[in-house]
């Protein structure tokens, strides 16, 4: 266990992007609470403090989260390619870890520990912002944001994020990774041409949409709809915002979490089959690659 | 003791080119053994192959180990070290010991830290930082740190000068080697280790075309300076290669008799590089 947080180490100190990245976005939104214009006015309706709160909470914890996506994928297309064009493969393959070890670090790498790392940098931002704010602007909007289980929920949230997309997205990682083994250079290319052509191919000569279905199902709605009860407007009701869904919005995020549907989904395990399928198929690709 | 890598038929192809062509041969431990042969005669995938870094036909034990089955555990003992540009420009020197201390069983850190204090190489620099040089001592302090059984060195010394190749083999010789132990490398320059090995392997167009001790090879070979007047009666005698020098001819001869010979000129003992130019040239082809 210890060699592999050594492995994961490895990876932070390569690619630093990986917490430099959060930190400066941190820093920018901190920056931009210390001297930006404080406007209370949101879409014309004025919000109960309670509801500023959570919207910067959430607000915040959305932009964290996006960049982290962004980043993630960046970061698991490039881990095994980067150490064949600087040839240093030669010196990692010297020393005694598997081919699957490497390739299994560098996935949780991926999956875990820069999700991890941008939850933390989520989280001092807002406790920095909240700090700012009320000292700032009014005392009720700095204790909006210390509403503890407001700031509760969204650990949670972070949390389950976290354990969810890393188990759903696992053949998009998977993907990424052998694609990374495979080329020489152009890996966002390969990553999205074979995919495209292929839904392209089964519309052209089998006329159906089943492959291209798979993916949209898989990158945008597939995940809320199985992770989470109904989402529409009420993750935002759940933060306070006045929710224009007829259904009552819930009282606590706690209420939209969907765990044991979201373990129960047979589209939540195809996936990390494929995924795992994938996974194997990199190991393979990395075991019979030295050069670049 | 068995040996420390044995090979069987070794082949390997890289589409339709073979790069080694059934070649089979075995490293004895103790020994320092030059993998010797012009660029592009395989010598690279020879190592690759007994490193476990590629697939290949044929039948290869290292340590006792199916090197591409078992690269990992077989890299617990051995050590290896490719050329002077594969340490990765953002690693930093102190985390470099760090981390093979963490990750290899047989490291002992206060060797390595010993080695690198004798440099003046600052462990809080990044490896892109250094000269080439310093990289290779860095890698060699690395590799040194490792209590390995078998040390494998691909071209050692490329785009290295002078000053640093020589400091780099005493390296080798004076902090690395003991009976125990066993040096295989590779080269194109035979002239720069040949006071170094124990036994060298000839390679060519893939094949072995010559496998022995330094000892074996200096009976088995033999070089005779020979005036214009006694050519024909010497090249009579079989040589495998020839060539002239100020006025005289040396011919080279494998296994000869060399009471005929001695009569004719001067014999000699022929140094590594002549035999691999005379191989090669003529031997071989």
């Amino acid at each position: 266990m210890t060699r592999f947080l050594w492995l994961i180490r490895r990876e932070l100190w390569e690619h630093r992007a990986a917490w430099i990245l959060p930190a400066a976005i941190g820093g920018l939104l901190v920056l931009a609470a210390s001297f930006g214009h404080i406007d209370v006015d949101i879409a014309g309706a004025r919000p109960g403090p309670n509801a500023l709160g959570g919207a910067l909470l959430f607000g915040f914890g959305i932009v964290f989260l996006c960049a982290m996506l962004v980043y993630s994928s960046w970061y698991l297309l490039d881990c095994l390619n980067a150490d064949r064009r600087d040839r240093s493969i030669l010196f990692w393959k010297s020393l005694p870890i598997g081919d699957a070890q490497t390739v299994l670090a560098k996935l949780a790498t991926g999956l875990v520990a820069i999700p991890l790392i941008y939850f933390a940098a989520a989280d001092v931002t807002t406790l920095a912002i909240a700090f700012i704010v009320s000292l700032r602007a009014r005392a009720w909007i700095g204790s909006a944001l210390w509403h503890p289980g407001q700031w509760l929920q969204l650990q949670a949230l972070w949390l389950y994020l976290i354990a969810t997309l890393s188990i759903w997205l696992l053949p998009v990682a998977g993907w990424l990774l052998l694609v990374s083994a495979s080329v020489r250079r152009a890996a966002v290319l390969w990553s999205l041409l074979p995919p495209l052509v292929a839904v392209w191919i089964e519309r052209v000569f089998l006329g159906t949409n089943w492959f291209g279905r798979i993916l949209v199902t898989r990158l945008v709605d597939g995940y809320p709809a199985t992770a989470f009860h109904d989402l529409s407007g009420s993750l935002l009701g759940a933060f306070g915002f006045p929710s224009e869904s007829p259904l009552a919005a819930p009282a606590s995020v706690w209420e939209l979490l969907a765990p044991l549907r979201f373990l129960a989904s047979p589209s939540t395990w195809a996936g990390a089959v494929v995924g795992a399928a994938l996974i194997g198929a990199a190991i393979r690709v990395r075991a019979r690659t030295v050069d670049p | 003791m068995p040996p420390v890598i044995e090979a069987r038929d070794l082949t390997k192809r890289y589409g339709s080119v073979l790069a080694v062509d059934h070649a089979s041969f075995a490293v004895e431990p103790g020994r320092i053994v030059g993998l010797i042969g012009p660029n592009g005669a395989g010598k690279t995938s020879i190592l690759r192959a007994v490193l476990g870094l590629t697939r290949y036909e044929g039948d290869v034990r290292v340590l006792g180990r199916d090197p591409w089955r078992e690269r990992a555990a077989l890299m617990r003992d051995v050590s290896f070290i490719p050329d002077a540009a594969v340490l990765p420009g953002w690693l930093r020197i102190d985390r470099a010991v760090d981390f093979v201390a963490a990750i290899h069983p047989h490291f002992r850190r206060d060797r390595t830290r010993t080695m690198l204090a004798k440099t003046q190489i600052p462990l809080d620099r990044r490896v892109r930082e250094l000269s080439k040089g310093m990289r290779t001592q860095v890698h060699l302090a690395l590799a040194m740190g490792i209590d390995a059984k078998l040390l494998v060195l691909d071209e050692p010394t490329l785009g290295l000068d002078l000053l640093a190749r020589r400091a780099f083999y005493d390296l080798l010789v004076e902090d690395f080697m003991d009976e125990s132990r066993t040096i295989v490398l590779t080269t194109h320059q035979v002239e720069e280790v040949e006071n170094l090995l124990t036994d060298v392997l000839f390679v060519h167009r893939g094949r072995i075309v010559l496998d022995g001790s330094i000892a074996a090879l200096a009976t088995r070979f033999v070089a005779l300076s020979v005036e214009p007047a006694r050519l024909a009666e010497a090249r009579a005698l079989g040589p495998f290669y020839e060539r002239r020098t100020l006025g005289r001819s040396v011919l080279y001869y494998e296994g000869a008799d060399r009471a005929a010979l001695a009569p004719l000129g001067e014999l000699q003992a022929p140094d590594v590089a002549d035999l691999f130019v005379a191989k090669l040239s003529g031997g071989a082809s």
